[in-house]
């Protein structure tokens, strides 16, 4: 296979990889193919990192990795004054140094402001793992990225779950624009993935917080009634507790007797 | 290629997106087709649907148990289609006479089966020896196959691949094995707020069960006792499989989802801020 071709299948499979399984997943792939793919796939699993916001380990505080706060191979957090580089296998930020915010419009202390104001939201709404990115958009002085991971993960138990919501902020239109995510991974003895979407679009935006707050409870409030609706409907449809007769089968030469009951119904 | 390899590549198989299976599976064997052969026949894919021209184009369900080079046969003509040239089907794989007319009556029961349980859908049951003699009311094998298509937004595929072997204590026991994986896909898409919602996945159990069978009874009798074991037993495997499916999509996920997020925990501070409020009420007016 060619090296290009290789790197693409690679991609694929790791793009695919639910979030909290990295580690197995990439462990897996070194078993089925070689140690000398590691490097193709620390590139596959930094991007997939970056793109999925994964939330690093930088000397015990969480913080969101995103294209909104890369800069060159580094990533930085305006609010906690730090630039460092990551492990992207491992989580873990590495080289923390010192990091001064400089933006043409935005204040530390704004974004610090709306940072404190989602923190709270957060505590209230999110009982998994949680973390929270306020960054400036680069090149786009009047917008801020929200990003809110949630994560509970229990491998012990076969399971993980996975919400994520990120929005911009443009305070010059005040538009709020975004997209809510959300995955479950059930795979004991089995594989079973449940994926929820929504994207999300609010003019005249004042109040970012309670906006958020409105957007996602009503989001969670629908997922609820899918989830019965589904059961309700398409589950129920596809096949039957029992059967119409309310009764177990009675197997063996009687079961002809089925269908010419059937047939007799029928007027066959 | 390793066991090792082998028991990777279903790890990642159980981790990876159910819905791109198929696609994931592809992927595997790109990066090591040695393990294609294992893969394939050890891994349940949604079954693909074919038709019959021999028989009013009646439909009939393709698997890896089934498949000939490409071509499947169908279990109402037992014949291959495409059609294989002479040359070919004379390796094909087919069940010995005896074999073939049980598997007619397997079939013929559960589609009564299917149509009382699924109203619809498509079922198909195939068989092969398990000694290289013909087959006498001994040891035999096979699978059971039944898929559910509403709409595109929902699909069902059961697979049920079973053993019955003669039991090595008893002349008049048989043990059957029965290995089943429910592929369940259901979807929902609300255009008017740009939202999804996806629960798929498969389950896989094992079942054993000995059962007795009357082996002094002409081969015909002995036969349908095998049908109606079979039958029941996979019966109540289905039933136990629907349970465990409502209660892993709509139960279990939705509690784990609401362990990430839960406006609940908002409203149940305020409750107990409340009842901390009407207690220091009470504790007032009691003075």
């Amino acid at each position: 296979m060619s090296s290009s071709k290789f790197k693409e299948v690679v991609n694929k499979i790791i793009s695919d990889c639910p979030p909290g399984e990295l580690r197995e997943v990439y462990d897996d792939l070194i078993k089925i193919t070689s140690e000398n793919s590691k490097n193709t796939l620390l590139d596959a699993i930094e991007s997939y990192n970056v793109q999925n916001c994964i939330p690093v380990d930088v000397d015990g505080t969480f913080i969101i990795i995103s294209k909104y706060n890369k800069e060159g191979s580094k990533f930085f957090d305006p609010i906690n004054s730090v630039i460092f580089s990551v492990d992207h296998l491992g989580h873990k930020g590495l080289d923390i140094e010192p990091y001064e915010f400089i933006h043409s419009k935005l204040e530390k202390q704004q974004l610090k402001d709306l940072h404190d104001k989602l923190h709270e939201y957060l505590l209230q709404n999110f009982p998994g793992d949680v973390s929270l990115a306020v960054y400036p958009v680069p090149e786009e002085i009047s917008k801020i990225s929200i990003i809110i991971v949630s994560t509970k993960y229990n491998p012990n138990n076969f399971w993980n779950g996975h919400w994520r919501s990120s929005y911009i902020y443009d305070l010059d239109t005040k538009e709020l624009t975004g997209h809510i995510s959300t995955q479950v991974h059930y795979y004991e003895d089995g594989n079973v993935s449940f994926q929820s979407g929504k994207d999300v679009s609010q003019p005249n935006v004042v109040d970012v917080v309670s906006t958020i707050r409105d957007i996602e409870t009503s989001f969670e409030s629908d997922l609820d009634l899918s989830f019965s609706d589904l059961n309700e409907k398409q589950f129920k449809a596809l096949r039957r507790r029992l059967p119409v007769t309310r009764s177990k089968i009675n197997w063996g030469n009687a079961i002809g007797g089925y269908r010419l009951g059937k047939n007799a119904a029928e007027g066959k | 290629m390793s066991d090792a390899q082998f028991d990777a590549a279903l790890d990642l198989l159980r981790r990876l997106n159910p819905t791109k299976l198929q696609e994931n599976l592809n992927n595997l064997i790109e990066l090591q087709p040695n393990l294609a052969q294992d893969l394939l026949s050890s891994v349940d894919v949604p079954l693909s649907i074919r038709k019959d021209p021999t028989d009013s184009n009646r439909e009939y369900l393709c698997c890896d148990y089934n498949r000939d080079i490409d071509s499947f046969r169908s279990p109402w003509s037992n014949t291959y289609f495409p059609e294989l040239s002479s040359e070919d089907s004379q390796d094909s794989p087919f069940p010995s006479t005896p074999l073939r007319q049980v598997e007619i009556l397997a079939n013929d029961s559960f589609d009564i089966y299917r149509d009382l349980y699924y109203e619809g859908g498509i079922s198909s049951v195939y068989f092969w020896d398990l000694n290289e003699e013909e087959f006498d009311g001994h040891d035999f094998a096979g699978v059971v196959l039944f898929k559910k298509n509403q709409s595109d937004h929902s699909n069902w595929d059961s697979i049920h691949v079973f053993e019955v072997t003669a039991s090595p204590s008893s002349s008049d026991t048989f043990n059957y094995r029965v290995t089943t994986t429910i592929i369940l896909h259901l979807d929902k898409t609300n255009y008017d707020h740009d939202s999804q919602m996806m629960l798929s996945g498969n389950l896989t159990r094992q079942t054993e069960k000995d059962i007795g069978v009357d082996m002094s009874r002409p081969l015909e009798i002995i036969s349908t006792s095998h049908v109606a074991n079979l039958g029941s037993l996979i019966e109540d495997i289905e039933s136990q499989m629907r349970n465990l499916l409502e209660t892993v999509y709509f139960e279990k996920t939705r509690d784990i989802f609401h362990q990430t997020k839960n406006a609940a925990i908002a409203s149940s501070a305020e409750e107990t801020n409340k009842d901390a409020h009407a207690e220091v009420i009470k504790g007032l007016q009691s003075l």
